[in-house]
């Protein structure tokens, strides 16, 4: 009874950590298909694919993924070098110098981004300076800095992966190479080099993400070169919109796609294997076929899935039309907002009336304190004037008002009209407004 | 003997550190020999193969491979090929593929490289098994494999490490026989590192004994198991028995040696002590197992040896009688097995008979570990 | 070392030995190190306009640190509450950080590492594949969330929990929830490597001694996962408090993080040396930490990083 206790309570805690681990992402994907101005998933509205159309409209998005895409390749094949000689360094360095050795290009894993992204900053500053180049030169580019920044801690993790693998490395096949009369660089060419071949795949893979992904370091470093994750932060922190779920979504199809067929790829390579140990020479020559690159191999089998789904999704997406739906939940949405703006009248009336009997004063001219901050919407301000119902829908499209969501400073105050639709509670300008 | 390629060692020193590894070596091994190298694991044998090879520089000293100074050569510009211990055969490449990799390191074409191979597939009986990966070939095959690689480099001279070790018993012997062989068949020179002194017996036209990076001797199997040059080669090569003493009177190539138990013995001084060993030594006397015979009762004289049977035990071809010795160790003495009856002695004291040209004796020294 | 140096050509090759040698030169003197000598250099510099650099006015002084201590001179306070509040609470919540992680990750690292067959393999893969999403995303994914529309608040409010909107940024419940969600990995992994090399027989045999689940774990687990779990510690410790997207984009407006104060002084403050300053105070002090955790928990520094 303990034991069946204890498996129920495992597997709840499973269910609980994986919903954590993949629930936001799930969520984040979903919401790039309601049709809402405000990326969420309840109230759901309509089924649309305009923000994939947004997204690649988006110049500084397209801009930021050519970036990556270089920094990227740069920090690989800089990463993937300097990682390799480190490893090879590390199995045969001076044993006294070994836990120095190894102390030092262990180090900028745990050294913070920020700090690196400075210390690059500054030292080829320094550099550019003494060398007496200008502002402008290779040195201080900010695709040469990002990529030295992000080399110097994303080599130690290829040295890690990539020394995992040359542990298992033998090194009397180089000797063996010499001997047969290789010359060291063609021992090294034909023989470790195929040896790595798999750890080198790997590093160079786990280099391009954590490139693509940095941020802390290249935030300092990027100069004029702003890849993808600095452009993804400028938005998310001044303002979203579905169509950064948009590029999540693709992101996240993009990964499991890649894990799924990874890993369909060594599922078969073990079954290939094992067949081989089995098989006679005579067998070898036509036995592995297509079909038994499904058989036993489950992650083939979602591979195969998921292209379905994927090409199930896009065939909907150039027939399907969401703009009846979206008319509808607009028309519906006007219709709400008429009425709360009567209600809201009505309340302004009550309070106008109310105030009008404590103070006898001026009733036209006393605004709401909430109602001067900058930016606020004309409709806002002047809710008398509520007849113009088609503007006020923005409200409940806050970013439609333009990149800077002035709808920020609007929150407690506000009457409650506001509160349905604002996305403003997320408040990032309240952040700079503390700088 | 084919007029192959020598190798030479002359006043090799290799040390690491403090540590010598190799103390001042001096062989000469001639071309076409089937050469090892025999001794304990630690003893310097495998850096002298290293050193011929090329990995290693000598601290001192030179290798000559055909009476060219190899000093500043590299392994891959040695007319050597190694056979290493655990073969090194590249995993990841056919086995055709590792037959030829000398080939492919020189630019031949593929078809060239498959038609040598297949030769060679041939030549150590392994035919149509060129596609098969290093992993799904059996030991056995895979030492042949080792060898076929080696020998499609053609070098002159054939470094081999211990490579039978990892074989099993019969097929260890099965292999000792082929290699010889090959060797035959090809022509060059061998040289062959083991601690196995059956190998090293079997296959051998020389041996080179080490002990603690020297070299105690080198000469063929016979005279190395019959006239050993010292303590550690007598006691290393073959079983043994020793009788430690002083040496009390020299008669020319004899000895009279006063031992601690069993009253003076005679026996031949080894040749290559022979006019070096003087009175009030401390030598040691060997005599093999089946150097003995059993002696009538009460015998005496300085070729009988007295001692108490602890046990005996009967092994088919021989009979073995294992009496008390000097320090614990004991006297094995093996009676052959012609159908005669044997008698128990267990717990009786026996006389044993040895010839003197069968003791040989040589200066005290450092036996082998058992 | 020169017969070191000669070993190691004569080992590689002269031209691959050098090549090897010339990119760890590079990456460990030319990346790591003389940048970090560099902005330690430069964090006691004035902040001066570049023609004045190597000027008569470029001395080394003490001034960068005095502030994060005591603030402008001449300032109204004693000292700089402001930032050094910040630095303190950035510290205690990257604490808090980690020991949330390692409560949530041990099961898990300890499910995964005692369990064998093909699930392990999806599960695995099911850790792995947040981790490739970008990290401005996998907060952006928290702030749908977490936000005042966000699902938990539709479902809580649906669920008549509470009524009115729970401000989950405000509360800093987001920001730990995500500094936890970004780094659950560099918890695990260490942690699960460790573990998986732990003999199945040592429990067996503790379970057949009659210790209850918690003692084995107690007596048995912990102490042999004891480098691994320091390894994510110190991971998770040093990467979130150097943590700089999620404090942006999921902080609340009153919860600065420290490294957003240097971010501030190198991009908005324009002032390096400053920021310089800041940053080798938060590396040192991550440094020290680490060390007396691992004194205090006698752990051994080569166990990291494993």
């Amino acid at each position: 009874m303990n034991n069946s206790f204890l498996r129920v309570s495992i597997w709840v805690y499973l269910v609980i950590f994986f919903l954590y681990l993949l629930g936001p992402l799930v969520i984040m994907s979903v919401t790039a298909f309601n049709s809402s101005a405000f990326p969420r998933m309840t109230p759901w509205e309509c089924l649309t694919f305009q923000w994939f159309g947004e997204l690649f409209q988006d110049q500084r998005i397209l801009n930021g993924i050519k970036n990556s895409l270089i920094i990227g390749a740069g920090t690989v094949v800089l990463s993937v070098a300097m990682g390799l000689a480190g490893a090879l360094m590390l199995t045969q360095i001076w044993p006294k110098l070994r836990a120095t050795y190894y102390t030092i290009i262990i180090a900028p894993i745990l050294i913070p981004g920020v700090v690196l992204g400075i210390s690059t900053l500054v030292f080829w500053d320094r550099i550019n300076r003494m060398l007496g180049l200008g502002a402008d030169s290779v040195l201080s580019n900010g695709i040469f800095l990002t990529v030295i920044g992000q080399s110097t801690f994303i080599a130690s993790y290829c040295m890690l992966v990539l020394v995992a693998r040359l542990q298992r490395y033998d090194i009397a096949l180089t000797e063996a190479a010499l001997d047969l009369g290789a010359s060291h660089a063609q021992a090294f060419r034909k023989i470790l080099l195929p040896f790595m071949r798999p750890a080198i795949a790997s590093a160079a893979v786990l280099a391009f993400l954590a490139s693509f992904e940095n941020y802390n370091t290249t935030t300092f470093t990027f100069g004029g070169y702003p890849t993808l994750t600095i452009e993804l932060a400028q938005k998310v922190r001044y303002g979203i919109t579905p169509s950064i779920s948009a590029l999540a979504f693709i992101i996240v199809a993009l990964t499991v796609f890649f894990a799924l067929l990874n890993e369909a790829k060594l599922k078969r390579q073990e079954l290939v294997a094992a067949a081989r140990k089995q098989a006679t020479v005579e067998e070898l020559a036509g036995k592995i076929k297509l079909p038994s690159f499904f058989a036993g191999n489950m992650a083939a089998v979602l591979l195969v899935v998921f292209a379905v789904a994927t090409i199930t999704v896009v065939g909907t997406a150039t027939a399907y039309d969401p703009g009846q739906c979206i008319a509808n939940v607009k028309e519906q949405k006007q219709l709400e907002a008429e009425q709360r703006i009567q209600e809201l009248r009505k309340q302004r009336e009550e309070q106008r009336l109310r105030r009008e009997e404590e103070r006898k004063q001026r009733f036209e001219g006393v605004f709401e304190p909430g109602d001067l901050q900058p930016g606020s919407t004309e409709e806002e301000a002047e809710p008398d004037t509520g007849t113009n119902n088609s503007g006020f829908g923005n409200v409940f499209a806050p970013n439609a008002l333009g990149g800077d969501s002035d709808e920020g400073e609007a929150e407690p105050e506000t009457p409650p009209a506001g509160n349905g639709g604002f996305g403003g509670a997320f408040d990032p300008n309240s952040l700079q407004s503390d700088d | 003997m084919s007029a192959g390629v020598g190798v030479d060692l002359e006043n090799l020193w290799i040390r690491f550190g403090d540590f010598v590894a190799v103390r001042d070596a001096n062989v000469n091994i001639n071309g076409g020999d089937f050469f090892s190298f025999l001794g304990p694991s630690g003893c310097g044998k495998t850096t002298i193969l290293r050193a011929v090879s090329g990995f290693l520089d000598p601290s001192e000293g030179r290798v000559l491979i055909g009476g060219n100074d190899m000093q500043g050569i590299g392994p891959n510009k040695r007319p050597t090929a190694l056979i290493f211990q655990n073969l090194a055969l590249f995993p990841l490449m056919k086995v055709w593929e590792n037959i030829t990799f000398s080939m492919e390191i020189k630019g031949a074409s593929a078809a060239q490289r498959r038609k040598r191979a297949d030769e060679l597939l041939d030549m150590i009986a392994l035919p149509g098994q060129g596609d098969k990966l290093p992993s799904e070939l059996s030991g056995g095959q895979r030492q042949r494999v080792a060898i076929a690689r080696a020998l499609c480099a053609e070098p002159d001279v054939l470094l081999l490490d211990e490579p039978l070790s990892a074989l099993d018993l019969k097929l260890r012997q099965h292999m000792r026989t082929e290699l010889r062989e090959i060797q035959q068949r090809v022509g060059i020179t061998f040289i062959y590192i083991t601690h196995d002194q059956g190998e090293a017996l079997t296959m051998s036209d020389n041996i080179a004994v080490m002990r603690a990076g020297v070299i105690d001797q080198i000469a063929d199997g016979k005279t190395i198991y019959n006239d050993p040059n010292t303590a550690f080669a007598a006691s290393f090569v073959g079983e043994n028995n020793v009788f430690r003493g002083k040496v009390k009177q020299v008669m020319g190539n004899e000895a009279m040696i006063a031992t601690n138990r069993s009253g003076d013995l005679v026996a031949r001084i080894s040749t290559a002590n022979q006019g070096k060993m003087k009175e009030g030594d401390d030598a040691m006397m060997f005599i093999r197992p089946e150097a003995f015979a059993i002696a009538p009762d009460g015998a005496t004289g300085d070729h009988f040896v007295t001692a108490r049977v602890n046990h005996e035990e009967f092994e088919g071809n021989v009979f073995n009688i294992f009496t008390e010795g000097e320090g614990g160790k004991e006297i094995k003495v093996s009676i052959p097995n012609h159908g005669q009856s044997f008698q128990d002695h267990t717990g009786q004291n026996i006389t044993l008979e040895y010839e003197t040209h069968n003791a040989v004796l040589v200066p005290a020294g450092e036996l082998a570990a058992e | 070392m020169p017969k070191f140096l000669k070993e190691f050509l004569n080992r590689n090759g002269t031209g691959m030995g050098l090549a090897i040698l010339g990119l760890v030169l590079f990456w460990t003197i030319g990346l790591i190190i003389l940048p970090q000598l560099s902005m330690l250099d430069f964090s006691f510099r004035p902040n001066l306009p570049p023609p004045e650099i190597g000027g008569p006015k470029d001395v080394y002084t003490l001034e960068n640190y005095k502030y994060l201590i005591y603030g402008p001179e001449g300032g109204s306070q004693d000292y700089n509450a402001v930032d050094l509040r910040v630095f303190f609470r950035t510290l205690l919540a990257a604490v808090c950080v980690t020991i949330f992680n390692l409560i949530l990750c041990y099961p898990i690292a300890y499910y995964l590492g005692q369990s064998k067959g093909n699930h392990i393999r999806i599960f695995a893969i099911m850790l792995i594949i947040p981790y490739w999403i970008n990290e401005i995303l996998r907060a952006f994914a928290l702030r749908i969330i977490f936000g005042e529309t966000g699902v938990l608040n539709t479902l809580f409010m649906g669920l008549g929990i509470w009524d009115t909107p729970f401000d989950f940024i405000r509360n800093d419940i987001a920001l730990y929830a995500g500094l936890g969600y970004a780094y659950i990995l560099l918890m695990i992994f260490p942690m699960y490597n460790v573990i998986e090399s732990l003999d199945k027989n040592q429990i067996e045999a503790a379970r057949d001694l009659g210790a209850p689940w918690w003692r084995i774990h107690w007596r048995v687990v912990i102490p042999y996962a004891k480098p691994g779990i320091s390894s994510g510690c110190t991971m998770v410790f040093m990467l979130s408090a150097g943590a700089l997207a999620a404090p942006q984009i999921l902080g609340g407006p009153s919860s600065l993080w420290f490294t957003q104060l240097i971010y501030q002084q190198f991009n908005d403050n324009n002032d390096w040396p400053q920021g310089a300053a800041y940053a080798i105070v938060l590396l040192v002090t991550c440094i020290l930490f680490v060390l007396a955790m691992m004194r205090v928990f006698k752990v051994n520094m080569g166990d990291i990083g494993k």
